[in-house]
């Protein structure tokens, strides 16, 4: 009989039915005194305590499926198999492995500083960047600082911008006006050289949170495991373990940058958005209907609700009584700074970044 | 671990007494209750059912002790809810492993050392010797603050250390865990040599004692480095659940336990800073038996850029949820499908990662569902598995496939050389 056939468990059932039955009816007949009875006594419960012992056993055993076989059980298999490489299957359902270039450079301009040379100012490229886990590919802009061909071999820091309207000159946080104020700030030595890459909040459908949408666009996975890579394949960046990665957000980014500071600070380390309360993604919560999903999604929940990250924040502008000033102890830290509307407010933001970002680590 | 801890000599002692009590005091009252009457049959039938309960629980609490199921009473019926998720951030960063004991590590094929190096340590935790040490004095590496006799000790069959793990992204803490420290670690060849790391997650449930003491990994791989078959290595052995007695299955539970987090980054930084071991994808795998196996390949597939390689022993690949996990997808299909490896190749692009995953022709129940996986494994995630002829869901199996997929991770690994070993 099998260790886990049905047949060999009714046996020890109904042996230890029996033997309670037995015990039960029979009691008086082992009752008197002597060692014999005595013995019996002992040998009639042992008889009852190894049966069920044993019928618990196999019940167990043939639920969980430990042991399969009488030889697994007393341990005499042996032997081993070989490995075998899998075919490089091409499951019936499966994404096409696209082999795309994780950077294409689709054009470039030299960008200018008022009353300075032409090279001082450095380069903007327009791109599309392909995230291979998240198969994401979002069109974009890159920055980056006069000299990068030039100089030394020494990684840049890199600052993501997460703008609605990166190709409109009109706005603000237009591609353009946020390569312009940070070439300034370069030239003027108040910002260190760093490579700044610019994309929008909407890099897959039904998401501006830069969120892993349930079952669907994994818009976090491509912000903080696919661009650190991407970025890194094809410039010469620093990767985010040196905590030299920052993000930035406009009003319509705001949420992205935030979000992936306080969920993600082991890519970004440091974030400036404009205040706000945050308590969901603009456009709506994409949650797979689940209200737990919901809930951290809003980020003023996550401050009070999970342990505080090592990041520092600043909320560009106004504003008092947000949730994240209140809440944050170290490792957090969140600074507020009031500006006034205008052109100058990126270059303070990044002011704050030079002044923020960890130095270069220095190799004895 | 007190006095009437879970598995404490003790309490199993104090058990077993129990038992064997009942069964001395029921032959004992024997003839009082020989006589006819319903209330007599009554009182045979109540001392029969208190001696088997007290003899069933003496039995549960022997087993639960050898094979280490639940390591404490409060992993066998938690602590009340109040999971300690907030930490101090500064203390917390700044130590997140600290060393709570240690040992010597295992004998490679059971050569006689000094006395004091024993090569008993397979049959006990290093915490039943190991005395409890405090922050400031405990030597983290690279300088591990061995003296004299240690060293040489240490420099021939290194060390296990017994750690506490806090996560200082997700608070979670995790105690009595271990790493074992190969004896190169220890030699002043290698004193700048970085090592490569397998991250190793028990099954569920499981205290995580159970690597060492039953699948032997430290041993196997002393064995295989002393045979020239493999590299030395650190290796990390960590419960695969955060938050006992629930089966988090490595998933960021929403408003739950961030297990996959804590595995997939708190880990390793905290490793990374701790331990003189490579950084990063070229250096580190991950390796799991049951619940483990799925957690190391999908903490694979998740975070390819950690981890270079999977060892699934007898695990599974679609995403669990019974009566041990509660709630673990905040209800949503969508999110679970998400943790399903199955789907995830079928609906996102395949990671740069390589796994092995190993299974039974006959007495492995999810053999099916292991080859089902193979099967979707495509390009640039590459697909590798090892099954043998027979072997049910338990140790002797795993530690039967243990030695190959120690050899295959260590072709995938970065390796440790000493600048004496490197071509000039």
């Amino acid at each position: 009989m099998g260790l886990t056939s049905p047949a060999l468990m009714a046996v020890v059932a109904v042996v230890a039915a029996a033997a309670l039955a037995a015990i039960l009816w029979y009691w008086p007949r082992l009752a008197g005194r002597g060692v014999l009875p005595v013995v019996a006594r002992i040998g009639a419960l042992g008889v009852l305590q190894l049966s069920v012992l044993g019928l618990i056993f196999l019940i167990v055993n043939s639920s969980a499926e430990f042991y399969s076989s009488w030889s697994d059980l007393f341990g005499d298999q042996s032997g081993g198999g070989a490995i075998v490489a899998g075919q490089a299957g091409t499951g019936e359902n499966a994404v096409s492995s696209q082999a795309l270039a994780p950077v294409t450079v689709l054009a470039a301009s030299a960008v200018a500083v008022p009353d300075r040379p032409k090279e001082a100012g450095g380069q903007l490229q327009t791109v599309r960047l392909y995230g291979q886990l998240s198969g994401i590919s979002a069109a974009g802009y890159v920055y980056l600082p006069p000299g990068y061909g030039t100089r030394g071999e020494a990684a840049l820091p890199v600052t993501v911008v997460i703008s609605g309207d990166l190709g409109s000159p009109s706005n603000p946080y237009s591609a353009g006006a946020l390569a312009g104020a940070a070439a300034s700030q370069i030239a003027a030595h108040r910002l260190t050289p760093m490579i700044i890459v610019m994309l929008p909040a909407e890099v897959g459908q039904h998401d501006q949170g830069c969120l892993n949408v349930p079952g669907g666009t994994q818009a976090d996975l491509f912000f903080t495991q696919d661009l650190p890579q991407v970025i890194g394949s094809a410039y010469r960046a620093t990767p985010p373990a040196t905590r030299r990665w920052s993000v930035v957000g406009d009003s319509s980014g705001g949420y992205c940058a935030l979000q992936l500071a306080m969920t993600s600070s082991q890519t970004f380390a440091v974030a400036a958005v404009p205040p706000g309360g945050y308590t969901a993604p603009p456009g709506g919560a994409e949650t797979g209907g689940s209200p737990q999903i919901r809930a951290q999604d809003d980020l003023s929940w996550l401050v009070k609700h999970q342990p505080m990250q090592p990041i520092s924040v600043l909320f560009t502008g106004g504003g008092t009584g947000q949730p994240f000033v209140t809440a944050a102890r170290p490792p957090m830290h969140v600074g507020q700074t009031s500006l006034p509307p205008g052109k100058w407010q990126l270059t303070r933001v990044f002011d704050w970044i030079g002044s923020t970002l960890q130095p270069p680590a220095v190799r004895s | 671990m007190g006095l009437m801890g879970l598995t404490s000599g003790f309490f199993i002692g104090l058990m077993i007494v129990a038992a064997l009590g009942s069964v001395a005091a029921t032959v004992w009252l024997w003839p009082r209750f020989a006589g006819q009457r319903p209330a007599m049959m009554a009182s045979r039938l109540g001392l029969i059912a208190a001696s088997q309960v007290l003899v069933l629980a003496a039995v549960l609490a022997f087993v639960n002790g050898f094979f280490a199921f639940f390591g404490s009473w409060s992993a066998l019926f938690g602590n009340g809810g109040s999971v300690p998720v907030t930490v101090s951030g500064a203390a917390a960063s700044s130590r997140p492993i600290v060393v709570t004991g240690s040992d010597l590590g295992p004998v490679p094929g059971g050569s006689a050392l000094p006395e004091d190096a024993n090569g008993r340590l397979a049959s006990k935790p290093p915490h039943f010797k190991g005395k409890t040490t405090s922050p400031s004095n405990v030597a983290v590496a690279p300088g591990l603050d061995l003296k004299g006799g240690a060293v040489a000790a240490a420099r021939k069959v290194g060390k296990v250390l017994q750690i506490t793990v806090t996560g200082s992204h997700t608070g979670i803490v995790s105690a009595a865990d271990y790493v074992y420290l190969p004896p190169q670690y220890f030699q002043p060849a290698y004193a700048h040599v970085r090592f490569p790391v397998v991250l190793a997650l028990t099954g569920y449930p499981n205290d995580t004692w159970s690597i060492v003491r039953w699948l032997d990994l430290p041993s196997s791989a002393a064995n295989l480095v002393a045979r020239g078959k493999i590299g030395p290595a650190v290796y990390v052995m960590m419960n695969v659940s955060v938050a006992l007695p629930r089966d988090t299955e490595c998933t960021n539970v929403p408003e739950g336990p961030q297990a996959e987090t804590f595995l997939a980054q708190d880990v390793p930084q905290a490793v990374e800073h701790t331990f003189r071991v490579q950084a990063g994808r070229s250096g580190w795998s991950v390796l799991g038996y049951s619940t483990g196996g799925y957690c190391a390949a999908k903490l694979a597939m998740m975070y390819p850029y950690q981890f270079t390689s999977a060892v699934s022993l007898a695990g599974y690949y679609t995403a669990l949820q019974d009566s041990t996990t509660g709630s673990l997808y905040g209800g949503s299909t969508a999110f679970r499908d998400e943790n399903n490896l199955d789907w995830r190749l079928k609906h996102l692009p395949a990671p740069p990662v390589s796994v092995l995953v190993t299974s039974s022709l006959v007495g492995e129940h999810d053999l099916a569902g292991t080859q089902a996986f193979l099967r979707l494994v495509h390009s640039p995630m590459r697909g590798y598995s090892l099954l043998v002829k027979q072997g049910g869901h338990n140790y002797r199996t795993w530690v039967r496939q243990l030695p190959q997929s120690l050899e295959w991770l260590n072709q995938r690994l970065t390796p440790a050389i000493a600048p004496s070993q490197q071509a000039p």
